[in-house]
């Protein structure tokens, strides 16, 4: 039986355009504009899933977004909202979480034993015997609801975007349009987001009448130049009107999240019907008012034959007119206004059948329509600041009072006819623009930009709007009997009363304690039903209670959404062309892609220590420093001395934290009489960069110090090995390598491979004799080329990170934050020499003292284990012989291609750090097995006798 | 339609100047605004800073006086730079930075700091024939990554 009603009831869909689709297999169709639940409803399929807990048959309640129990699988896409959802060709749509069938589910059985399974039942359950957990789990697992996720299915696009609008309107029914429109006419930037998929809210099933005026406001909104965001909800209200749009219908990605900065926060989120709580209310059947008029008004679906019309305001009234008009027998309305009132429904498995009123009678029905009150959505007003109020005259809640750049309209405050919401939404409207234009003018005068802002700033607009009247309505919440209250949860009024008399007092704990409004209708529907019935419960009333605490989101975002566009900056050095052609291995060193290797790490070690090698180290962090105050800074933020520092001379550092845990190292050159050039580490450039700029903005403002970050600016090329001298030699004319002219430690400036302003330091990483050459980048590729090519004949290969790594810790150089970590302070590093205790004052210096008059630190130590063809993992456990005390870990460690042995750095307590102690590793394997602490960090040439050379 | 273009081999420079020194004088502008002044842009991009940015650049910076607590660094070499052009420039920043691109907070001429894609950028609003556009400076090893947000960003227009 078709369940399709003729023109020209169905104003969302289009008939000429049939839409073809599957629902559990079976081949149906519907039309364009459709969402899938008016499709199936259509069709005759009226039970579309099954509820949480006891998988009890459920269908469309409130025909809207908020339905709560129309989730479905489509293709490979779970927990999609029918209701919503848009039908498009060829979806292929699916009942979920229910097994074998829909119509037939074994875990409906869930609903014999419901007595064991109420509210909190999991907090009480499966606790004894402990070890049976893991079988609990897995038996509990299978009834989690929710669909099926294809872990084959490609990421989808998602994006992100800012925005900065004068005023942004959350809702999109008559005072919401009215507000934009009145705004955007005020010459207000406006953004207007209706979460449905037009504009025109209560409009849209409304009279012929409302239905023109719903078409032509959304038309002049666009006129005016409001941007338009259907499909969309406004999820979040943060500081500042920080606004987050989750919007859906952006073309070419799945969800985008917009950040909108508002001046003016309209909320016209209107009002969303409550369903009323009895016993059978979530049969098949039983709808909202709303929900009928929807599906008969906008979908063209009749969504039964023979109606009972519960009703107790204007909205059942106009149901009763709708289901009149789409040919459905009204078999009786009960008027609750009357005292009129339902007890139960009942039916059979797939939907009601009969409804049996508060004076004993019955009536066959196949169709329950409630109309019993409204719940005004607050939430962005909470997130503003407000509490709402209790009015029991007209049954919800109110706004108490939200801050001034946050207003509200339509029927969140009031009620009213068409026009006077509409009137309401337009003074708001054109109040938010006016409050917008003050906020603009403040931000303006605050922040430094090419136009100064004009005149002084303008009146901020008081509110003279006039209130929407309040209708009268009576509080009706429950009958006699007991009902489902959070139906995306299966929390009945039994459990919220049983809850209470478990001494839940508080609305806030009887939420947690039930999970009632925590499904994906987030209270919507539940909120105030769950207060009703605590206060019918506690014999308290609803004032009294109060609401919960609606915190965002508004409704549910996707993760997707929420991750946007993944923008991961990644860095690479004007030469990384031509190490991609020469075979370099990429690794991602921080935000650097670096070159590991070319093939042979350990082959590259050798070639160095015996030829020459040349490694590209731009990624080093460099500071141009100017000014006659460096060496105070220099004093300050390194352990050791500054003030005497030779121009041409190069000196090393450690920077500690004022904790005293180290912080960074690197060495410092003073180029000229007030201008120095410091290094930090390849990660350490950007953070050192900002503590620099803290100390002198903050402690030290009255420094002359010019801080310049030139790390890509000036490419960094490590010379090391024997050869080195010589084939810098070949390239320069104006610096003289003679070791006596140039010694290590030093630094020059002049020209290589005819680059002025080149600057080479004798300095080195690797432990053999070295220089560190900075060319500007933009000659960085010949000045690399003619390396190789004149070093040729001297065996020059280009080394990578790996090489590097081995080379360091064959000469015991340790890496801030790889040997050191965060509870590390300078003492740990041994450089204790370097720790000048006797200047005035530096960063770190009252810890360091302490740490090392207490003398309870660890030590950074070299160890080689004693079978030297085993490498034991970097953060391997260090343990007391024969114990599972630790008393260190290995921090690097490698196979040294030149000792032919593997080496170590480890970190130890001081009780194993003396040379020639035996410590006990411990392997990833679970073997332990012995190293030995050595005398110097060095296991090679720990003289420096090559560097120095 | 967007249109992205690298700027790699524009000539900058970094001044930095003290109030009352005659570099400041000199270079003068509001804090946050910038000046074409012949075939050289002066950016003041804070409040001790200026970016002089264009063919011009050099032998501007070379003819100031940098007496008393100033300083100049050449940073053509550090710095890259990047043109977004067209009337939808400023959706596409506004989908990649969270700064108020518009007319009214970032009007032809005004100067910024702002992270655009995960990378701090100083950005000039730098209409080109009355055409809006942006000038971004960034660090230049960022460029090739930076690039491709961009373009990313910019598809959808």
């Amino acid at each position: 039986m078709s369940y399709r009603l003729p023109a020209p009831l169905g104003n969302a869909i289009d008939r000429s355009s049939a839409i073809s689709f599957t629902w559990n297999g079976k081949k149906l169709k519907g039309f364009e504009g459709d969402t899938i639940a008016s499709a199936l409803l259509a069709n005759g399929e009226h039970i579309l899933g099954r509820s949480m807990k006891y998988h009890r048959p459920r269908g469309v309640l409130t025909a809207d977004f908020w339905d709560p129990n129309t989730t479905v699988q489509v293709d490979d896409e779970p927990n999609v909202r029918a209701s919503h959802r848009k039908l498009a060709d060829g979806m292929a749509v699916s009942a979920q979480n229910v097994w074998p069938s829909l119509k037939f589910d074994v875990k409906a059985a869930n609903g014999l034993v419901g007595r064991f399974l109420t509210a909190g039942f999991y907090y009480k359950t499966f606790m004894k015997p402990a070890k049976l957990w893991p079988t609990y789990e897995h038996v509990l697992a299978k009834f989690a609801p929710g669909g099926a996720v294809d872990l084959n299915t490609p990421h989808g696009r998602y994006d992100k975007r800012y925005a900065h609008p004068d005023v942004v309107v959350a809702g999109g029914g008559p005072s919401g349009m009215a507000a934009a429109l009145a705004a955007a006419e005020a010459g207000s930037s406006v953004m207007l987001v209706e979460h449905e998929h037009q504009l025109g809210g209560h409009l849209l099933w409304g009279s012929d009448d409302d239905q023109v005026a719903a078409t032509e406001l959304a038309a002049s909104c666009e006129a005016a130049g409001v941007e338009i965001l259907s499909n969309s909800t406004v999820a979040g209200r943060y500081e500042d009107n920080w606004i987050s749009i989750s919007q859906r219908n952006h073309p070419g990605v799945i969800e985008r999240l917009i950040k909108a900065r508002a001046k003016t926060l309209v909320v016209a989120a209107g009002t969303i019907e409550r369903p009323y709580v009895f016993q059978g209310n979530d049969l098949p059947g039983v709808m909202t008012s709303g929900g009928a008029q929807r599906l008969i008004r906008m979908y063209g679906v009749k969504p039964g034959t023979r109606a009972v019309v519960f009703t107790a305001n204007e909205s059942g009234d106009s149901a009763v007119e709708a289901l009149q008009s789409a040919g459905i027998s009204i078999a009786r309305v009960v008027d609750a206004r009357s005292g009129e009132g339902i007890t139960s429904a009942s039916g059979s498995k797939s939907r009601v059948k009969r409804v049996t009123l508060s004076d004993g009678a019955t009536v066959d029905c196949d169709l329950l329509v409630t109309a019993v009150g409204w719940t005004t959505p607050t939430s962005l007003l909470n997130m503003a600041g407000d509490r709402p109020v209790y009015d029991a005259d007209a049954a919800r809640f109110f706004p108490a009072g939200p801050p001034d750049n946050v207003l509200a309209t339509g029927g969140m405050v009031g009620d009213g006819s068409r026009n006077e919401l509409i009137a309401h939404g337009r003074a708001t409207g054109e109040l938010a623009a006016g409050r917008a234009v003050v906020v603009r003018h403040r931000i303006q005068a605050a922040t430094a930009r090419a136009t100064p802002v004009d005149g002084q700033e303008p009146d901020y607009p008081a509110d003279e709007r006039t209130p929407l009247d309040r209708a009268r309505h009576p509080e009706v919440y429950r009958s006699t009997t007991h009902g489902i209250v959070d139906y995306s949860e299966d929390v009945s009024s039994k459990d919220l009363f049983s809850a209470a008399g478990e001494g839940f007092d508080s609305v806030e704990l009887i939420k947690r304690f039930t999970t009632a409004t925590m499904g994906p209708s987030q209270g919507k529907l539940e909120t105030v039903n769950t207060v009703a019935m605590l206060a019918e419960a506690r014999n308290e009333t609803i004032a009294e209670v109060g609401t919960t605490m609606w915190r965002p989101p508004y409704a549910p975002i996707s993760l997707g959404a929420l991750a946007g566009r993944i923008n991961e900056p990644t860095r690479v050095s004007v030469l990384q062309s031509w190490h991609e052609a020469n075979g370099a291995t990429p690794i991602l060193a921080g935000q650097w892609v670096r070159p590991e290797h070319y093939g042979d790490p350990a082959a590259e070690v050798l070639n160095t220590r015996t030829n020459v090698g040349i490694i590209d180290v731009t990624p080093l962090g460099k500071l141009d420093l100017q000014g006659p105050d460096v060496p105070k800074l220099l004093s300050l933020l390194y352990t050791n001395k500054w003030m005497a520092l030779p121009i041409g001379g190069v000196r090393y550092g450690l920077m500690c934290a004022e904790d005293g845990v180290v912080l960074d190292d690197g060495v410092t050159a003073r180029l000229d009489e007030e201008h120095y050039l410091m290094t930090t580490t390849s990660s350490g450039a950007a953070k050192i960069w900002h503590w620099i700029e803290m100390w002198l903005q903050t402690e030290h403002p009255d420094w002359q110090v010019h801080v310049t970050p030139v790390t890509t600016g000036l490419t960094s090329i490590n010379i090391a090995g024997p050869n080195s001298r010589e084939l810098l030699g070949r390239l320069t004319d104006d610096i003289d390598l003679d070791p006596d002219a140039f010694p290590y430690m030093n630094v020059r400036r002049g020209t290589i491979a005819g680059v002025e302003n080149c600057i080479a330091w004798r300095i080195g990483f690797t432990g053999e004799l070295s220089y560190e050459i900075h060319v500007p980048s933009g000659h960085a590729v010949h000045v690399w080329g003619q390396l190789l090519e004149q070093g040729a004949d001297l065996g020059v290969k280009a080394f990578g990170l790996e090489a590097q790594r081995i080379m360091r810790l064959e000469k015991g150089h340790f890496i801030v934050g790889q040997d050191t970590d965060g509870l590390s302070k300078a003492p740990v590093t041994g450089l204790n020499p370097l720790l000048k205790l006797d200047k005035d004052d530096w960063a770190g210096m009252p810890e360091v003292a302490w740490t090392i008059e207490s003398g309870d630190h660890p030590v950074i130590v070299a160890c080689q284990p004693d079978n030297g063809s085993v490498v034991p993992e970097e953060a391997a456990q260090i343990l007391r012989a024969g114990t599972t005390e630790i008393v260190g870990r290995i921090t690097s460690s490698r196979m040294s291609p030149t000792l032919n042995r593997s080496i170590c750095l480890a970190q130890v307590t001081k009780e194993f750090a003396t040379p020639g102690t035996s410590l006990e590793v411990l392997l990833v394997s679970g073997e332990r097995i012995t190293a030995t602490v050595q005398e110097h960090h060095a296991h090679f040439d720990p003289e420096g006798a090559r560097l120095r050379g | 339609m967007v249109e992205i273009t690298h700027l790699d081999s524009m000539p900058k420079a970094s001044v930095r100047a003290a109030d009352g020194t005659a570099a400041a004088a000199a270079l003068g502008l509001n804090f946050g605004s910038s000046e074409r002044r012949g075939d050289t842009l002066v950016v003041r991009i804070r409040p001790d800073e200026w970016y002089l940015l264009g063919d011009g650049a050099p032998a501007m910076a070379a003819s100031l006086d940098l007496s008393g607590f100033a300083s100049m660094v050449d940073t053509s070499h550090s710095r890259t730079a990047v043109r977004v052009t067209g009337d939808r420039a400023a959706d596409t920043l506004a989908k990649l930075g969270s700064a108020d691109f518009g007319d009214h907070m970032t009007p032809n001429r005004a100067a910024l700091g702002n992270g655009i894609a995960g990378v701090t950028c100083d950005i000039v609003r730098d209409d080109q024939s009355g055409v809006r556009s942006y000038l971004l400076l960034l660090d230049g090893s960022f460029v090739t990554y930076f690039l491709g947000a961009l373009h990313d960003a910019a598809s959808e227009f």
